[in-house]
């Protein structure tokens, strides 16, 4: 009898015990994060950006493959609305700088310019948001109009600023990934995980308080300018580019785990071998693609290892390179979010 | 003949009168404010002679700006005064707030009260707002972030704040090259008036 209570209530304590690990390592994440991003924010922008850039775009778009249904079905409009928004905003992002150093133009027409793609990018949303919402009849995002109306508005007052606000939420966004998928694979700690976000206001108040008056990075040299500049440094020159690079890089390291350590090892995909390409499902169903998939997946390791050669020979370029492409990944957790809301 | 000599005498008689006028004073120029941009003054034992650095990020928006393309420079205060971009922002938020405004009207979940005071507060919120990013500076003003220069002098601690580049024409600077004014706002000492 005792033994049968005890087997009754294993599985019970077993879940809290790992509801009580899983926090523990959220909440060391998050502080040692922030501390090595105030502590040295120059020297451990470069070391975090050779090892993980590449690596967790890898993962991300692994991530995007295991979600990718076989046939698109009632969802047809949506995806080709997504892939084709992608593919025209990524392009439009990419020619800036050749359009930047092939004209003249005056720094207000960039603005309009940057604005107008900043316009593109919430539309394109908006639309996805609407295509999204007619599949689900119970939801309402209709408020999401003049959201974005709104966005697009402070946006015109705004491009440099609004574009600096990408770069600082971005990385945000893979923690509602993980949200909703902790949500389908765990729930148990979903509220435990939920909760542990709101460590991060704190942990974000108390990085500006100390920060904030901290002298300024010193930018002397074409690499540490560029890390400042990406933060946010000349667009707003009155804030101490120190806290600017801290606080940029401690959620740019929690987007980096969220990708690499949590999603791959969290739920069903954790036990899945990440490396085999049968374990995506539109490469294991009989009627998939497990060529383009593979090819895919191959293609993006090349990329990590070029990336890491390009690191090592001239980091400074690559860096910017890098930033650049990097906006295809960017625009393309909108759709896959959206797909799991 | 006469009215020859009239006229002569008028004409002389009006060149003395005017030459008793004063001459015009010219208009006095304004100071032109050129930039906004980021001070920081640190105290600095060591040296023997004050030294004004400058980033040359800054000084290339500062040489833009002297050419006639002030308003133009993303450091101007992060928000920009460009008519075209204020126009399309205006719109935008004209759109947002009326279809804000339909759907809030139309929506079954909230009572009549609820909604007039819903109206209410989101005309106050985009007014308060509206003002804000046209007529005044978000955030706390900027001489909050030198109350403490005194002390921090003291003290031997830099201290950051913004900074507004003025171009001043020369006969208004009284000999001067360059000032620095901040905005220290007396503080009493404890049982002073």
């Amino acid at each position: 009898m005792q033994n049968a209570l005890e087997l009754k209530t294993w599985p019970s304590v077993r879940v809290a015990r790992d509801t009580k690990a899983f926090v523990a390592l959220v909440v060391l994440c998050i502080v040692a994060a922030a501390g090595f991003a105030s502590w040295l924010p120059l020297q451990v922008s470069i070391v975090t950006l050779f090892l993980f850039a590449g690596p967790h775009n890898w993962f991300e778009l692994r991530y995007f493959l295991m979600r990718l249904p076989v046939r698109f079905g009632r969802s047809r409009n949506f995806f080709l609305t997504a892939f084709a928004g992608l593919a025209v905003l990524t392009l439009a992002y990419v020619s800036l700088p050749f359009l930047y150093s092939a004209t003249l133009w005056s720094e207000e027409a960039w603005s309009v310019v940057i604005a107008s793609w900043n316009t593109a990018l919430l539309f394109w949303l908006a639309l996805l948001v609407w295509l999204r919402s007619r599949q689900k009849t119970k939801a309402n995002w209709k408020w999401t109009i003049p959201v974005a109306l709104a966005l697009c508005s402070l946006n015109w007052l705004g491009p440099d600023t609004f574009s600096l606000a990408i770069v600082y939420v971005h990385p945000l966004i893979a923690l509602w990934f993980l949200d909703r998928h902790i949500r389908r694979t765990q729930p148990a700690w979903s509220h435990a995980y939920r909760r542990c976000l709101w460590l991060l206001p704190f942990v974000l108040i108390a990085m500006i308080w100390q920060l904030s008056q901290a002298t300024p990075l010193a930018d002397d040299n074409g690499l540490f300018w560029r890390i400042t500049q990406h933060s946010g440094a000349q667009v707003l020159p009155q804030v101490s580019s120190h806290m600017l690079v801290s606080v940029h890089l401690f959620l740019e390291m929690l987007h980096y785990g969220v990708w690499i350590i949590a999603l791959p090892l969290i739920g069903r995909i954790g036990s899945a071998r990440f490396w085999e390409v049968r374990t995506v499902p539109i490469a294991r169903h009989p009627k998939g693609f497990p060529w383009i998939v593979g090819g895919l997946l191959v293609f993006a390791v090349v990329t990590v290892f070029v990336l890491w050669l390009g690191f090592s020979v001239d980091y400074s370029t690559t860096r910017d390179v890098y930033f650049t492409l990097a906006i295809a990944h960017v625009l393309a957790e909108a759709p896959f979010l959206l797909r799991m809301l | 003949m006469k009215s020859l000599l009239f006229f002569c005498v008028l004409l002389l008689a009006v060149s003395i009168a005017k030459a008793d006028i004063a001459k015009p004073k010219p208009p006095e120029k304004q100071a032109k404010h050129v930039l906004h941009t980021g001070l920081e003054i640190v105290p600095d034992s060591k040296l023997y002679e004050a030294k004004l650095q400058i980033s040359q990020s800054d000084l290339n928006s500062l040489r833009a700006a002297l050419d006639g393309d002030a308003g133009s420079s993303p450091v101007v205060g992060g928000i920009a005064f460009s008519a075209p971009r204020t126009i399309i922002a205006g719109l935008l938020m004209f759109m947002a707030v009326s279809v804000a405004g339909v759907l809030f009207a139309r929506s079954s979940s909230f009572g009549r009260a609820q909604k007039t005071i819903g109206a209410a507060l989101l005309v106050a919120i985009v007014l308060g707002a509206a003002a804000i990013i046209t007529r005044g500076n978000a955030g706390p003003p900027g001489s909050w972030r030198w109350r403490n220069l005194p002390q921090a002098l003291a003290d031997g601690k830099p201290t950051r704040g913004g900074v507004d580049i003025e171009i001043v024409p020369d006969d208004q600077m009284n000999g001067r090259t360059m000032r620095l004014i901040i905005p220290l706002k007396k503080q009493n000492n404890p049982g002073e008036e």
